[in-house]
């Protein structure tokens, strides 16, 4: 095991910023080096940013060493093989709060015990008996400032082909789409749930066959923006965020925002289960989290976290208060209980 | 009661040859039946009480929606076998009328997308033919064109993508049965008066044909199982199968319905196999040696109007005959073809390089600057140069596996008549058929349970799985060609099996054992589902890094890895040419 997990930990030494700083630290505090967690992130600007924000943060607290790895897109499906099987690779994993459900309903996640008094400040939709929420993503309208003059005001506008012409993207998923059908239609997003599904289908369907791409990752939404492939998407702000900051010329538009929140889980049964709650409720204090937003677009969900952030960048942070008010939480208990039908209806819908 | 006994003894002594089948069979069994079984156990379980139930069943039953998504994958499937057959069995014979040099030159090039990720490629068809995308701006600014034409987001983007992918495959598959063609049949139908028409309708395509329906069937049942290309280049009506699948296992953690759909998308490759198998003949793909009245069985009318229509192609197509002379420059048109599908093959790789030298950080085309920054970056990353030299480890190491037990299975089935045959054919092919996601959720199962998870070892039996199906398909075509006389010639003269495999077989056979093991090289080098979830997120694959890479940030370094992954594998094909010859 020792042997197999060294290659990351170089990974991690090199990658760190400053091999020196880092490598002094490690050699005093070699008594606990035994005790480490592996946690598995997203990976790539994540890791970058957890790294700052979390991992390094924790072993100089503590001494207990961070070993990350690159998690799939969607961990359901591994996290119940390492529970069902007991084979233990990843002792820390990052869930959505869909994946939360699903897992909690299977029984695959340990509690965390978390300090009511500890995580006071952290957005009360995050918190949960099994799951602490560490980051809240969007789901937002954007679109292309060179071709689209007009700033669109809400999903209505996204309808709107007479007054915004130019190519439109939606992404091939009934989640967020419905909602924002019936927020086109003129529902209030306090009165989304449940969801009037027939109605949503309606109103998608005067738009079908005007959708010029339908996107399935999230990679490839940046990539749309980007290339100016598409004038106006539906999509996560973080992906556009990137196509923003890569020089793009768009802009996102918050009102009518769906969002939603990711954060630690534990797989259930896990022999280290204690050292990661440990590493969970560390996770939830405001200094911590304002870190990780230099390199993610992701809001945290401390929200004291933004005494720490700069104007600047809390402008473009989902959770900052001028955004979060134009936004409303996705309902996780109302797709968990209709996501499968729904995709088979909306799939089904796609192929008429 | 004669006639039983006389059955059963020649039954047991028919095993013989067999025996050469049972290590590749051992694997299947452990790492494949074995782990797939369990999963296909969950389609007709209760997933609470563990009880026998139909629920899952019926509700595919009562789902139009996965029927119709059936319909479509198959209709991509074939559109795709008949795309890379028809542009791809022109390229195959232009390569085999070269001399071996030059042959083996030009494979270079209809391979080197084969060496591009599959996510790559479909990123870089997607900048060549978005609606600002290089095509359509070159089309746009000539003049050529008022409006950008869809060329993506719709069916043929998707056949575009998938055609790009499975076009090397189809066409190295045909090579070795064309470079095993006696030019002198048709040069002596030729003296004897046959048209230039008769004599590539009724000599040549005939002789070509294994080859042909080895490149139909491979990659109709790869395509079968692609997600990637539809994902990305797709519109709303070009759903696969794949995809619901991956849906279901990882989206919804429906592992029941997942496994129903796993055994609906494999039943229904069964029976296109058999289908196909009725109408082609394609028993003779598994090596048997061609019966003694030469006529597959059942088949004499099929076989009758195949003649009908060859005779027929060779009718209508002889009034051309004059344009092409024995001129030799009357090649041209045909080398143009050839030149702009190698165009059409390798552009996307064209692309791919400036992207790996932009100075900018996004994937801009053409790019705004040039610099080395991406390089830099993958050469000071001490996880990508891991990743790089994993993968190639792990790929020599299936390579070897692969061909070695594809390859004794393909000798095995071409020299027995045994009526375990046809089971054995198919379940060698099944590995390619079973779409990789339930393989590798399937292989996670069990790898966990005895350690097998985050081991280079995992990952290889994993591979060997996946690269099996090619190399026993590759090898068993060339065996089709192949003269077992000269093996009794070998043995009246005293030789050993072992001498003859070594000294007779394999040299024979190598072009096609050279092909087998490329492909099960190429396999293990691209491919990610297993990799994700055997490597554990600990023994990280260069695929693996670019999909965690590519995920959640499309950034240059992935063009400027492509590149230096090129040119590595550029430098291996040309050794493995030396010893092609």
């Amino acid at each position: 095991m020792t042997k197999s997990l060294l290659p990351v930990l170089t990974r991690r030494t090199l990658l760190a910023s400053g091999a020196a700083a880092l490598a002094t630290p490690m050699l005093m505090r070699r008594a606990h080096a035994e005790q480490s967690l592996v946690v598995a992130d997203p990976g790539g600007p994540f890791t970058e940013g957890y790294r700052k924000a979390f991992y390094e943060p924790f072993t100089a607290a503590t001494g207990i060493a961070i070993n990350s790895v690159a998690r799939d897109a969607e961990p359901t499906a591994q996290f119940k093989s390492i529970v069902d099987t007991k084979s233990y690779i990843w002792d820390v994993c990052t869930i959505t709060l869909s994946a939360r459900l699903i897992l909690e309903e299977q029984g695959l996640l340990e509690p965390l015990n978390l300090d009511a008094t500890k995580v006071s400040d952290v957005m009360p939709e995050a918190v949960h008996p099994n799951m602490l929420g560490t980051d809240v993503y969007s789901t937002v309208l954007a679109y292309n400032t060179d071709t689209i003059t007009e700033a669109p005001e809400g999903w209505a506008a996204f309808w709107d082909f007479d007054k915004l012409p130019g190519r439109r993207s939606l992404r091939k998923n009934p989640i967020d789409t419905l909602e924002i059908a019936l927020m086109a239609d003129g529902v209030a997003p306090k009165d989304l749930y449940p969801l009037d599904v027939d109605r949503a289908f309606r109103k998608l369907d005067e738009i079908k066959d005007k959708i010029d791409v339908w996107w399935t990752g999230g990679a490839q939404s940046t990539q749309l923006l980007e290339s100016g492939e598409v004038d106006m998407i539906a999509g996560w702000n973080a992906r556009f965020q990137a196509a923003i900051d890569g020089g793009a010329p768009a802009k996102i538009v918050w009102n009518g925002g769906l969002y939603s929140i990711e954060g630690w889980g534990v797989p259930k049964g896990n022999p280290k289960a204690d050292l990661a709650r440990q590493f969970v409720a560390f996770c939830g204090q405001a200094e911590m989290q304002a870190k990780f937003t230099d390199d993610l677009a992701y809001g945290p969900t401390n929200l004291r976290a933004y005494d720490h952030i700069e104007a600047d960048r809390a402008a473009i942070l989902p959770t900052s208060p001028k955004n979060l008010e134009l936004m409303s939480l996705a309902s996780e208990p109302f797709w968990k209980a209709n996501r499968a039908a729904l995709t088979e209806r909306f799939n089904g819908w796609l192929l008429d | 009661m004669s006639a039983s006994a006389v059955v059963s003894a020649p039954r047991r002594f028919q095993f013989g040859p067999l025996w050469l089948v049972l290590p590749a069979l051992a694997l299947l069994a452990v790492f494949f039946i074995f782990p797939l079984g369990r999963l296909f156990v969950l389609g007709v379980q209760d997933p609470g009480t563990g009880a026998l139930t139909t629920e899952h069943y019926a509700r595919l039953a009562d789902t139009p929606v996965y029927w119709r998504i059936l319909g479509i994958t198959f209709r991509i499937a074939f559109l795709t076998a008949a795309f890379c057959l028809l542009l791809g069995y022109p390229l195959a014979l232009w390569l085999s009328k070269m001399d071996s040099r030059r042959q083996s030159l030009m494979t270079l090039l209809v391979l080197l997308p084969f060496w591009t990720s599959y996510l790559v490629k479909t990123f870089a068809w997607m900048i060549l033919l978005g609606n600002r995308g290089v095509l359509n701006s070159l089309l746009t600014d000539t003049g050529l064109l008022e409006r950008p034409m869809r060329l993506m987001y719709n069916e043929l983007g998707v056949i575009i993508g998938m055609v790009h992918a499975m076009m090397p495959l189809a066409v190295l598959t045909m090579l070795p049965v064309m470079n095993s063609i006696d030019n002198r049949l048709s040069l002596a139908a030729g003296t004897m008066g046959a048209s230039r028409s008769q004599r590539f309708w009724l000599i040549y395509f005939p002789l070509s044909a294994p080859g042909v329906a080895a490149a139909g069937l491979l990659t109709f049942i790869t395509s079968l199982g692609f997600f990637i290309v539809p994902a990305f280049l797709g519109g709303r009506g070009q759903t696969m199968l794949a995809q619901t699948i991956i849906t279901q296992v990882q989206e919804l953690v429906n592992w029941s319905f997942a496994a129903v759909l796993a055994s609906l998308m494999v039943a229904a490759t069964l029976v296109a196999i058999w289908i196909y198998n009725k109408f082609f003949g394609l028993s003779a793909l598994s090596g048997q040696a061609p019966k003694v009245d030469g006529t597959p069985r059942g088949s004499a009318a099929l076989r009758a109007c195949g003649q009908r229509v060859l005779k027929d192609l060779a009718w209508l197509s002889s009034p051309f005959d004059r344009f092409a002379s024995q001129d030799p420059s009357a090649k041209g048109g045909f080398s143009i073809y050839a030149l702009v599908a190698v165009i059409f093959l390798v552009a996307p790789i064209l692309v791919v390089f400036p992207l790996a030298f932009t100075s900018a950080s996004s994937l801009q085309f053409p790019p705004p600057g040039y610099s080395l920054r991406w390089f830099e970056q993958y050469f000071s990353s001490p996880v990508w140069l891991a990743a790089t030299l994993r993968s190639f480890g792990v790929a020599f190491a299936t390579a070897f596996c692969a061909t070695v037990l594809g390859g004794l299975a393909a000798l095995a089935l071409a020299r027995s008549q045994s009526r375990w045959n046809g089971p054995i054919f198919a379940l060698m092919l099944a590995p390619m058929v079973v779409p990789r996601i339930v393989i590798a959720v399937g292989l996670f199962y069990l790898m966990a349970q005895i350690g097998l998870v985050a081991t280079n070892t995992g990952l290889v039996i994993g591979h060997t799985l996946l690269a099996i199906p090619y190399c026993f398909i590759t090898i068993g075509a060339v065996l089709k060609s192949y003269d077992w006389r000269l093996n009794q010639a070998a043995e009246t003269l005293g030789a050993g099996r072992l001498t003859i495999l070594r000294r007779i077989t394999l040299p024979l056979l190598r072009g096609g054992v050279i092909s087998a093991a490329l492909f099960a090289f190429v396999t293990s080098f691209d491919e990610l589902t297993v990799a994700i979830f055997i490597s554990g997120g600990l023994k990280t694959t260069l695929p693996k890094q670019m999909w965690d890479d590519m995920f959640l940030q499309l950034n240059p370094t992935l063009a400027a890895v492509s590149v230096v992954v090129l040119l590595i594998v550029t430098v291996i094909l040309l050794a493995t040419r030396k010893l092609q010859k």
